[in-house]
């Protein structure tokens, strides 16, 4: 029996301390989670592209690859894994049937809240979320999550932005578009740190992280809020850092 | 990647990259950008009525969706039903197997007249009645303002369906109104809107003898034409006329006039507009006032020709073809101004049948995948707003995703998305 820490190809291969990150928390709340070498993709980016039959088959072969490694339960950090895992594989895999959690879900769970119990010192910081299309999406959507998790941080405060929940825009990173077009990304992301007025951004996705960051890191654009990925800034109040410098 | 597919990635790269100057597809896209978040914003708030506009979309979506799923499983009866009650009425009716068929129709309804006044009518496009008109040199007279000012233009982009003409500026307008018109105007929507009222309001109260306009809806039991508008236009031309012909595809029917009125009022709301008139015709004007003989034609249409067309409709439901669910659209537009890549790449990302999505589906319908991809159908994010707000619950997400498959199949996917597949399945990661 194995309970998996997936990362997802995006994190694993760009975004190296977002996954340490991310196991420190996930050992935190539960020691048995452990991550494996070369874990397959899950197939995502393709979803659109690819034809069932070839799905099936990437599908399967993953599916296998988790029964090899005896995975009964996994917890990912991608919103794009998460959407794709609890949707797809059980339409290509009627008797697919491992656990699949984000870590916003294990995070949220009251007993880990309470482990958890993140607080900030010194002057309050005020933080938008940005609500990715795959979390919301899913077949189970990821709203509450989140906001229950930063609600119950002393020091924080959630300002909810206008495009939110089921509302929230699209960062312009979905579909592949990102690696073709950027245009999309350059109106939309920006809209997106332009709603509201917190002092940093965060997101649960990757993808989305990676669309946000560009836009911020480029001057040109003035936005001066940066855009922080969840469990970065979880980590860094577990260590009593301040999480947006 | 073939050849075909690189030549129109090049064409959508090439049709992107004209909204970094100053062209008219930038222009367009300014305008869209504010017009959507104005829209959507707007949603939030009550305006006049008592819930927002995903209130009321919540509380009639179930009702809606379950109408249109009634009528793609018994679109025969509905057919059947429909052509009965509105001969019964007096409507003179026709039933289109072709988009084809339609036009030999309409241009035999037409005769001798030379001019036609038009309402927006999107269905027109669809039909292709618009391309026929101008092959047989028909003048088309729009009558609607935002068409008015396209025409005005001689705007050939496309452009939003709900109010196409939009994105003109103020004073661009008064200055093709000089030089077109010869006529100075102050620089004001309202002097426009006046010079429109004393000009071309006579012309249509006056000399139409032809007018032509889609429905939102049909009653089918009721045999009754839905009409929604806000400039009178609508109004207008569809009594001043002495022939009314109403061309529509078969998805416009609805079981009864509650419904259609439903449609409509789901149109408005959706569309964030308050307009002036809802038209219900029940047939062409009539009297009976002398001697209780009944007579066609008294102040109103003398004569109104129903052209149900079929076209692709019926084939998607039967054959089970992906964008069926396209039949239970009711044309609202709310995917437009919801669309991550309409915002970003406005009249780019769209088709000569309009804006967003919606509008390249209709171009693959008609003219195939390649038409869809130049269209810009890897421009989809696939954030699936469009099947989340949809209030007839048509997953539109869901069609894009059917099409983009299929132009992977055809090696029409642009060469990058094309790598990040094949190191998926090779590789087991996109990003190795």
């Amino acid at each position: 029996m194995t309970k998996l820490i997936y990362l997802g190809c995006l994190s694993s291969s760009k975004y190296k301390e977002t996954c340490e990150n991310a196991i420190k928390i996930i050992n935190f709340l539960d020691d048995e989670f452990k991550t494996l070498e070369n874990p397959p993709c899950c197939g995502a980016l393709s979803y659109h592209l690819a034809s069932d039959e070839e799905l099936k088959n990437h599908v399967t072969s993953v599916n296998n690859w988790f029964k090899e490694q005896e995975v009964t339960e996994l917890v990912t950090i991608c919103a794009g894994c998460y959407n794709y895992l609890s949707h797809y594989y059980k339409e290509f895999i009627p008797d697919f049937n491992i656990k699949v959690q984000h870590l916003l879900q294990l995070m949220a769970q009251p007993e880990n809240l309470q482990k958890l119990s993140l607080k900030h010192e010194g002057k309050k910081i005020i933080v938008n979320y940005h609500d990715a299309c795959h979390l919301k999406n899913a077949d189970i959507p990821i709203f509450e999550e989140p906001r229950k998790i930063l609600s119950s941080i002393e020091g924080v405060e959630l300002k909810e932005m206008e495009n939110r929940r089921e509302l929230s825009i699209c960062c312009g990173a979905g579909g592949g578009v990102y690696s073709i077009f950027k245009e999309n990304s350059d109106y939309n992301a920006l809209a997106i740190f332009k709603q509201g007025k917190g002092k940093a951004l965060i997101t649960a996705c990757p993808f989305c992280y990676t669309a946000l960051r560009r836009i911020q890191e480029n001057k040109d654009n003035k936005v001066r809020k940066p855009v922080i990925k969840f469990e970065d800034f979880i980590v860094k109040l577990m260590e009593g850092v301040d999480p947006i410098n | 990647m073939s050849e075909k597919g690189q030549d129109l990635f090049e064409k959508v790269k090439e049709k992107v990259d004209r909204l970094k100057e100053d062209t008219l597809e930038k222009q367009f896209v300014d305008f869209w950008r504010m017009a959507c978040n104005a829209k959507q914003r707007s949603c939030d708030i009550t305006l006049q009525y008592g819930d927002s506009t995903y209130e009321f979309i919540d509380k009639y979506k179930e009702q809606l969706t379950h109408m249109r799923e009634d009528f793609a499983q018994n679109i025969d009866a509905y057919v059947e039903t429909c052509i009965k009650r509105l001969e019964q009425k007096k409507f003179k009716v026709y039933y289109a197997k072709t988009n084809e068929e339609a036009h030999e129709i309409f241009m035999k309804e037409l005769g001798d007249n030379k001019t036609i006044y038009k309402s927006k009518s999107n269905e027109a496009k669809d039909l292709g009645l618009i391309e026929l008109m101008k092959e047989n040199n028909i003048e088309i007279k729009e009558t609607d303002l935002g068409d008015v000012l396209i025409q005005l233009f001689d705007y050939k982009l496309p452009s939003y369906q709900v109010g196409p003409g939009i994105h003109f500026k103020v004073e661009d307008i008064v200055a093709k109104i000089k030089e077109k018109h010869g006529v100075e105007l102050e620089p004001n929507a309202a002097a426009i809107v006046q010079y429109f009222r004393n000009t071309y309001r006579k012309e249509l109260l006056n000399d139409v003898k032809v007018s032509l306009t889609s429905a939102n809806a049909i009653a089918a039991e009721d045999g009754c034409i839905a009409l929604l508008e806000n400039e009178g236009n609508i109004s207008i031309i569809t009594r001043a006329t002495e022939k009314h012909i109403v061309a529509v595809g078969i998805t416009k029917l609805v079981p009864t006039v509650f419904d259609a009125l439903l449609v409509t009022k789901m149109v408005e709301r959706t569309n964030n507009a308050d307009l002036a008139y809802i038209s219900l015709i029940y047939g062409p004007s009539g009297t009976s006032d002398v001697q209780g003989l009944a007579v066609k034609g008294m102040y109103g249409a003398k004569e109104v020709v129903v052209i149900l067309v079929d076209d692709w409709r019926t084939k998607a439901i039967k054959d089970n073809l992906f964008y069926k669910a396209i039949v239970n659209c009711i044309s609202c537009k709310t995917c437009n101004f919801v669309c991550t890549a309409s915002r970003a790449f406005g009249n780019v990302y769209a088709s000569k049948y309009g804006l967003g999505a919606l509008a390249i589906i209709k171009d693959y319908i008609h003219n195939g995948i390649e038409a869809a991809v130049e269209d810009g159908l890897f421009l989809c994010t696939g954030c699936e707003n469009c099947s989340n707000w949809c209030p007839a619950g048509v997953n539109l997400a869901e069609i894009m995703k059917q099409l983009k498959k299929e132009a992977t199949e055809k090696a029409l996917c642009p060469p990058s998305l094309k790598e990040y597949k094949d190191k998926i399945f090779r590789d087991k990661n996109p990003f190795k």
